[in-house]
């Protein structure tokens, strides 16, 4: 590893994210520090295991198993409507007793292996057969996901999946014919594809009644969000947590708590510590696409930093009201083993691909 | 693209928190914060001479606890304990109210002994229920109290009216019991108390609670009312269950030490009932819930004479010395129409005074075609027709003041000549209320002056009638009644008063327009369309005390019927003394 000044700079904004993660959840679920130190413990040796393992193992090995991996998790995505856990009225978890899984976080990082793998065989050269060809497989393989039901996961699928397709090359006529597409398609697909459930989350982000119980979550978030002032009410001083007013604030809604007790200031902080990660991650991809003659490794790179700055930025303006509640998760934040799980392994694949620690 | 979403959850968060930051921490105070009442005894009610008419009873209630959940276990295990007294959904609607709104439930109201013992062997099962502590209004059971006190409800948009702007703390009251009527009405604010509050700070499931502050109650005011109970008691008992209505005042301060209405219901039988039995006691044909006292609205009849000698001798329309022949009819030329009276061949030669203890109609309705219309309606005016006359009776109706605008309102006519004739005899428009009927028994006993009555707050209001009237004047007309009663010539001899010294005028209202006695039997018959009895007087006569008013609806005869019930209960009265 070299310690130059930008990867120290990485490095530690990114353990600040990781540290201030596992203090929010440790502030939210309960007042026991060894569940903190747990926490804490498991983010950081899944990150290091992920990232040494996946040092150890070339890329391109992995990348050989792209489109078995990717048939595997959409399998599991399918058996989970057989054996899953079903809560909120949606099937999304696989029990494995010591943890629980949601298969469907995972298909982000598979179908990339699988694009990767089917693309590098063309030599990243795209013709019009191999754009539709993914852009069907993508859309298809989040069927499953969309009809567990779990929209926010199957939508957020989609839109990555299409980044990805996007940093791969694929011409921009397909994306904004997609565009056109999808603005007429909304209408019937309201009207004859959602459930009421989640024609509720969505009424509930454009009505001013403030009766619907989602615009109560709305509320009680924003609520969360606004009593943190300037300078925050001081760590384990969430009054909305410990009075239970916001809900899921150990997952979808823990930013809220997050920003009720660290203030404008602590997001501020977290903001410009993301702004520092990603984008000197980028930067660092720029030179290593200009030293190797294989793409793959940028792609993967770029791909799995976009993903973790979406994600997080989705999250945020989800929890401040600024587009619809479809329950995604934040990174390093979100209690969870799934999506703890997915960021790691996110982060190891962007450190194996940059070269970061060798 | 990264950069501006960035930017703008900035820009988001800036506006959340420091703009909106003040605004939004206040609603967290709102979820947090809570508080509820802790209501105090509602004040006892005692009579003057010292019997508890009303008092607060500790009672035990099943009821939702705000601090716990009520599991789906919990919810089955109670409805079937109580198969027969809780139904299942109404026990989950009373459940998820509570949950709603936060507030405790009653699910079983006045748990007995025996359901209590069987609630607590399984109390440990049934999270989410406890036992509280209330209070139960419980009245002293005779009827006689019922429509004096009033009764409790639960307060809905009416009683917020009327106690508005009065009402102390409306949020308070909510789902709680007012008083509905009678002296729990009026004098609801004093005798509620002032209630406390308990602030506690709670989640969003309401299954934790923690006390934060807490503010005292104050137990309500203790009332005494002028009520004497067994002069009370007697007069009910002596209705012995016909219809009508005693009330008497006392003429030192003008108290009203008895008000009854019958028939009438015990107060707690009353607050037991179920809608149905209480839909039976509005539609029963002789109106147990109806106060006769203060609402019934009666012609006087005979005993509105003294009240209008004393007008007629004020503006010299007569004096004690006229007399006219009483044939036993009067004839009103300028209409042609012949009034009959009440006994045939009429009383012969007839001066003032014979005119009073004989009941002569011709002498009266001869003296009110010269009653001028002005004069007439200010004399009404100033005896309290058309005003209220007690501030602690509730509900009450006040005696229609007979003018030009009544009947325009009643018939779209103005009031002429012949219509004196009947109200010259208290008969036609002419209605009092038992009440108003007793004052007048009082202004006549304290020669014109006079105040309004009451039964707990006393007002300075002397009032004065018919300055022109000399001494001698009032102690003719006082000989007069005492001679109703004594004189063997008197429509009251029969009462025997004996030496009670008694004072007074007795009288029969006609329930239906008839003009001969042949008439007369033909309806007697029916019994609901016999006359009226009344009876108003005053006692001891020369030094008055006590003024009463009796009326016996359908009891034909004032001197017979009403009058021995007023000696009795004068007779009560003045024994105390």
């Amino acid at each position: 590893m070299i310690f130059n000044l930008r990867n120290t700079i990485i490095l530690f904004s990114l353990v600040t994210i990781i540290l201030m993660g596992s203090l929010t959840i440790y502030s939210v679920t309960s007042i026991d520090v060894n569940y903190f130190l747990r926490f804490l413990l498991i983010n950081i040796i899944v990150i290091l295991a992920v990232a040494l393992l996946f040092n150890q193992i070339n890329l391109n090995r992995i990348l050989s198993f792209g489109w078995i991996l990717f048939m595997g998790n959409i399998l599991l995505v399918l058996s989970v409507e057989i054996f899953g856990n079903e809560i909120n009225g949606s099937k999304r978890w696989l029990d494995f007793g010591f943890l629980s899984l949601q298969p469907s976080e995972f298909m982000k990082i598979t179908f990339a292996l699988f694009v990767i793998q089917y693309l590098r065989f063309y030599s990243f050269q795209f013709t019009r057969f191999r754009t539709l060809f993914l852009l069907t497989i993508l859309f298809l393989s989040a069927l499953p996901i969309i009809v567990q039901p779990d929209l926010g996961t199957g939508l957020v699928y989609i839109l990555m999946g299409l980044m990805f397709l996007f940093i791969c090359g694929v011409n921009r006529i397909y994306f904004i014919g997609m565009a056109i597409f999808a603005v007429m398609l909304s209408p019937i697909i309201y009207s004859f594809g959602l459930t009421t459930y989640q024609k509720g989350r969505i009424i509930s982000w454009f009505s001013s009644d403030q009766d619907l119980s989602e615009k109560w979550n709305i509320l009680q978030s924003e609520i969360s969000i606004g009593s943190g002032g300037l300078a925050g009410e001081g760590f384990l001083n969430s009054k909305q947590n410990e009075f239970n007013f916001l809900p899921e604030a150990d997952t979808d809604f823990i930013f809220s708590i997050y920003a009720e007790q660290f203030g404008f200031l602590g997001v501020l902080i977290l903001l410009i510590m993301l702004a520092c990660f990603i984008g000197l991650t980028t930067l660092l991809s720029m030179t290593e696409k200009r030293l190797t003659s294989d793409l793959s490794p940028y792609y993967i790179g770029t791909y799995c930093t976009l993903v973790i700055g979406f994600s997080f930025l989705l999250n945020i303006l989800m929890v401040s009201g600024m587009i619809p509640v479809v329950g995604l998760p934040l990174p390093f934040f979100t209690k969870g083993g799934s999506s703890l799980l997915c960021f790691s392994i996110m982060l190891g694949l962007i450190f194996t691909s940059r070269g970061f620690l060798r | 693209m990264f950069l501006s979403i960035l930017a703008l959850v900035g820009t988001r968060f800036f506006y959340l928190q420091i703009i909106k930051g003040s605004e939004l921490k206040e609603l967290r105070e709102q979820n947090i914060n809570a508080f509820e009442y802790i209501y105090p005894k509602r004040g006892r009610i005692l009579s003057r001479d010292g019997v508890v008419l009303a008092e607060d009873r500790k009672i035990f209630s099943l009821a939702t606890d705000l601090d716990q959940k009520p599991s789906e276990v919990s919810i089955e295990i109670l409805s079937n304990l109580f198969p027969k007294k809780i139904k299942l959904e109404d026990l989950k609607e009373k459940v998820s109210n509570s949950l709603t709104y936060r507030r405790s439930e009653v699910i079983l109201e006045k748990i007995t002994q025996e359901d209590l013992a069987k609630y607590l062997v399984r109390g440990s099962e049934l999270r989410g229920f406890s036992v509280i502590e209330g209070y139960e209004r419980e009245y002293n059971d005779h009827p006689s109290i019922f429509h004096v006190l009033g009764h409790m409800g639960y307060i809905n948009s009416t009683d917020v009216r009327y106690f508005s702007p009065r009402i102390d703390n409306y949020d308070a009251k909510l789902w709680r019991k007012v008083g509905k009527s009678g002296i729990e009405r009026v004098y609801e604010n004093e005798l509620q108390g002032q209630h406390g509050k308990k602030y506690f700070q709670r989640n969003a499931r309401g299954d934790r609670r923690v006390t934060t502050d807490i503010s005292p109650f104050q137990e309500g005011k203790e009332l005494y009312i002028s009520i004497d109970f067994q002069a009370q008691k007697l007069a009910y008992e002596l209705m012995d269950e016909r219809k009508g209505s005693v009330v008497v005042i006392d003429l030192n301060d003008f108290s009203i030490p008895v008000a009854i209405s019958t028939p009438s219901i015990s107060a707690n039988d009353l607050r037991d009932i179920s809608s149905a039995q209480y839909q039976d006691l509005l539609n029963d044909s002789s109106r147990p819930l109806f106060n006769r006292a203060f609402m019934g609205l009666y012609p006087p009849a005979s005993t509105i004479k003294p009240l209008l000698t004393v007008f007629a001798l004020n503006n010299g329309y007569t004096d004690w010395n006229e007399t006219i022949f009483d044939d036993g009819f009067f004839r009103f030329e300028e209409e042609e129409r012949v009034f009959n009276a009440w006994r045939e061949g009429g009383h012969g030669l007839t001066d003032l005074r014979k005119a009073l203890v004989e009941s002569s109609n011709p002498f009266f309705m001869n003296l009110s075609v010269k009653y001028e219309k002005d004069l007439f309606v200010e004399f009404l005016k100033s005896s309290s027709f058309g005003s209220k006359l007690c501030e602690d009776c509730y509900p009450h109706q006040f005696s229609p003041l007979i003018d030009d605008s009544w009947k325009y309102k009643n018939f779209g006519k103005e009031l002429y000549k012949g219509d004196f004739i009947n109200l010259g005899v208290g008969q036609g428009y002419m209605l009092t209320t038992p009440l108003h009927l007793s004052l007048i028994s009082g202004i006549l006993a304290k020669k014109g002056n006079y105040q309004l009555p009451f039964m707990v707050t006393k007002k300075n209001n002397s009032l004065t009638l018919a300055e022109n009237l000399t001494e001698d004047d009032w102690s003719k007309l006082n000989e007069s009644l005492i001679d109703v009663i004594y004189s063997p010539n008197g429509t009251g001899y029969r009462i025997n008063a004996g030496d009670l010294m008694l004072a007074g005028k007795s009288g029969t209202a006609q329930v239906v327009d008839i003009n001969s006695r042949e008439e007369y039997d033909e309806v007697r018959g029916n019994e609901l369309l016999r006359d009226h009895a009344i009876f108003i007087g005053y006692a001891p006569h020369d030094n008055p005390r006590y003024s009463i008013a009796v009326i016996v609806e359908n009891g034909e005869s004032g001197g017979r019927v009403a009058g021995p019930i007023a000696k009795k209960v004068l007779e009560e009265l003045l024994d105390d003394i």
